[in-house]
């Protein structure tokens, strides 16, 4: 059964959806992928925005809001990454970018997520939002539901919401400043502390522990 | 009581209600993360029965709450309600701060949300180290306590502010 569905990948339900938003949208639809049997992603237009929520509630049937939030695809400025234990002191160039699915053009990445309850098929909507002022339309007009992700969205990342009703803090007390999942807003901790975890990290019964402080190695 | 009012109390006397106050603390269990999940196994729980201590976890309200154990994450937001808690409590009151992240911010040490230790806010009595702590740790906290109690001069403990209702 495997191997019939791989030599003829073919999903009609999400070729469907998509050939559908393209219909709405015209060139609000900037790019798709789907992924037979698995998933579909979109990437449309910040001016379309608003008009892809709308058409998938209504052409798609995607009636549940399941939630949007923003990536910030610029790598930390600090030199932050998995393995860092300590920021770098100063700001430098952060290197180029990098998107996922369906690529990307801009620093910010809206995305949302909907889905189908009847026929159970779900798509993750994406729009480009340019760094310097990012701004959208509010979904609040298609998905009620959207306001807190909304919300949340731009404190924690400064995009502001065209139309959107109670733009204020919802997790972060109210006289918070700056938008703390943007890559270069600084954790101030990290620039005087290494982290302080690593001291508690012990290696594995038989790793190798020559390149540590040599002791164990007598015999 | 008027003697007991701003806790002036002859030795023996001080040294008897010492021990009435070390076997029957009220604690408000002041649940902020997962630490919750371990203090209500801890102090609820058959196994690790903590009214044997005298230790009673019921209190309706903090007005009636002798300890607090602050277990989990504090943050900057809840800050301020931490803080009016400890306030509501009645004289003499004790806190034990519970967990890797109420007493450093443990694993969110360079959060930009979350406050590095709920010392910041209140004063905290005994610390329990541990992410999250046993249930052994939690019930030896409580025995420091007890022992600080128990050897106290209460009127040092009597700040003599009113409680505000605002």
């Amino acid at each position: 059964m495997d191997t019939v569905a791989e030599a003829a990948p073919a999903d009609e339900a999400r070729d469907a959806l998509v050939a559908t938003l393209g219909e709405a949208l015209g060139d609000g639809l900037v790019a798709s992928e789907v992924q037979p049997g698995v998933d579909v992603w979109v990437r449309v237009a910040a001016d379309s925005w608003l008009a892809a929520g709308v058409a998938l509630r209504d052409r798609c049937g995607m009636s549940y809001f399941n939630f949007l939030s923003a990536i910030d695809w610029q790598p930390s400025p600090f030199g932050r990454d998995m393995d860092s234990q300590v920021d770098g002191p100063e700001a430098n160039d952060p290197g180029p970018m990098e998107w996922g699915t369906t690529g990307g053009e801009a620093r910010f990445q809206l995305l949302a997520r909907v889905h189908n309850p009847v026929t159970g098929l779900g798509v993750t909507v994406k729009a480009d939002l340019p760094g310097d002022r990012p701004e959208v339309d509010s979904w609040i007009p298609a998905y009620a539901g959207a306001n807190w992700h909304e919300r949340e969205a731009w404190e924690m990342f400064g995009i502001d919401f065209r139309g959107h009703p109670n733009q204020v803090h919802l997790y972060l007390p109210g006289a918070f400043e700056g938008n703390p999942l943007r890559k270069d807003y600084p954790l101030l901790a990290r620039r005087i502390k290494p982290w302080p975890g690593i001291v508690d990290v012990e290696l594995m019964p038989g790793d190798d522990d020559s390149a540590d402080d040599g002791e164990g190695d007598d015999a | 009581m008027g003697l007991v009012e701003n806790g002036k109390l002859p030795k023996p006397l001080t040294a008897l209600l010492n021990i009435s106050r070390k076997y029957s603390l009220w604690v408000y269990q002041w649940g902020l993360a997962c630490c919750a999940i371990e203090m209500g196994a801890a102090f609820g729980s058959p196994r690790y029965d903590v009214m044997r201590l005298g230790v009673i976890p019921f209190p309706a309200s903090p007005r009636q709450a002798d300890l607090v154990v602050v277990s989990g994450t504090v943050t900057d937001k809840m800050a301020p309600a931490v803080k009016r808690l400890y306030e509501q409590m009645p004289d003499p009151k004790y806190v034990i701060s519970m967990g890797s992240c109420a007493n450093c911010g443990g694993p969110y040490w360079d959060s930009y949300s979350v406050t590095k230790g709920v010392d910041q806010i209140i004063p905290v009595d005994v610390y329990v180290p541990g992410c999250p702590p046993r249930p052994e740790a939690l019930l030896e906290g409580i025995v420091l306590l007890q022992e600080r109690i128990r050897s106290e001069d209460m009127g040092e403990r009597w700040n003599g502010d009113p409680i505000v209702v605002s």
